[in-house]
């Protein structure tokens, strides 16, 4: 998988934990995983449709989790209850989307689907033949696991109609001038 | 959630599973959940972005997924292994498929995601504050059950190319 399509990702996490958890990260070592993920007990599902296709995770220990959306909301999270979990989601959200503008700055056009949050431990999780690159995110209220499961679908952009229009638009004033 | 979304999904569903595991279908009774869902052994999570956006899951029982795969590719298939998962990975992605392009037909665009697998039963899944409809599927093999929390897109998948643009500057 091409770093460029990662690093957006592990700085848009920096910059949202940062920001609305107010904790400094810290990247850990990055692995590449091809079996089943085995989910620890909140994992937030995103997929990203477009130039760049793909699964990506956000894989938290149920205290990381409430600590963390407790600090968002400047409130104290006991349990996963839905306002919990929509928050957990929320951040995913949030930092895939903010990974998604760093994409398109770097030309890849992506868009994201809603949230899904799944709880429960130990819950295999297979993206298939897609491999999953695991970057750890280290943090004062504890570690989140971001995998990226994604390729790139250049291919995807050039099939409609549309993206062809441009040029011809463009040599029309070419010639004009 | 809009039943113009509904229908694609049962036609798609009824229509690939007839034509690849050659199983008769009979579709339950409908239901709306609004809580989490509590996984079955086997779910298949595949999204939708565009006109149409959220999530639809296909879940069922080892047993079903094992079978449904052993139907797909002619093969008998005892465990779960990866060829299994695949072979159901890929019956609902073809599912979702068809049923985007028969959205398309009706004018909601959405492209699909590609298929995550979920295997162990118990596990919750929320979809947030999407509702979900469930349809459930009887097949000679067991039971399916398509669940869909899917809404209008917050983004109609619109480009600026697509965009009108006056000829001349409005005076």
């Amino acid at each position: 998988m091409n770093v460029e399509i990662l690093k957006p990702f592990v700085e848009g996490a920096a910059e949202v934990l940062e920001f609305e958890v107010k904790t400094k990260v810290e990247k850990g070592n990055l692995s590449l995983q091809k079996s089943a993920l085995t989910t620890d007990d909140v994992t937030v599902l995103l997929t990203l449709v477009g130039d760049i296709r793909g699964v990506v995770l956000f894989s938290l220990v149920k205290e990381v989790g409430l600590r963390m959306v407790s600090r968002i909301l400047e409130q104290e999270f006991l349990e996963l209850d839905s306002m919990a979990q929509s928050g957990i989601a929320e951040l995913g959200n949030v930092i895939t989307g903010k990974a998604t503008v760093k994409l398109s700055k770097a030309g890849y056009h992506v868009n994201i689907s809603p949230p899904t949050v799944i709880t429960g431990k130990d819950v295999k999780i297979s993206t298939l033949d897609f491999s999953r690159i695991v970057v750890p995110l280290k943090t004062e209220l504890g570690t989140m696991e971001i995998h990226l499961a994604v390729r790139e679908d250049k291919q995807n952009q050039m099939s409609t109609a549309d993206d062809f229009a441009e040029p011809v638009e463009a040599s029309v004033i070419l010639q004009k001038a | 959630m809009n039943v113009k979304y509904l229908n694609p999904f049962v036609e798609a569903a009824y229509e690939v599973l007839t034509q690849e595991t050659g199983t008769n279908i009979q579709r339950g009774e409908l239901a709306l959940e609004n809580g989490s869902y509590v996984t079955d052994d086997v779910t298949v999570i595949i999204a939708l972005v565009g006109a149409v956006e959220g999530n639809v899951f296909y879940s069922m029982s080892q047993t079903t997924a094992v079978q449904l795969a052993s139907r797909m590719m002619d093969e008998k298939l005892r465990t779960l292994d990866s060829l299994a998962q695949s072979g159901i990975a890929e019956l609902s992605n073809v599912i979702t498929g068809r049923a985007s392009m028969k959205l398309s037909d009706s004018g909601f665009e959405a492209t699909i995601s590609p298929p995550t697998l979920l295997i162990g039963k118990g596990a919750s899944i929320s979809t947030l504050d999407f509702p979900r409809v469930l349809v459930p599927l009887q097949t000679s093999e067991g039971n399916m059950v398509v669940h869909l929390a899917l809404r209008q897109g917050a983004r109609t998948g619109l480009k600026t190319s697509q965009m009108a643009v006056p000829s001349s500057p409005l005076s």
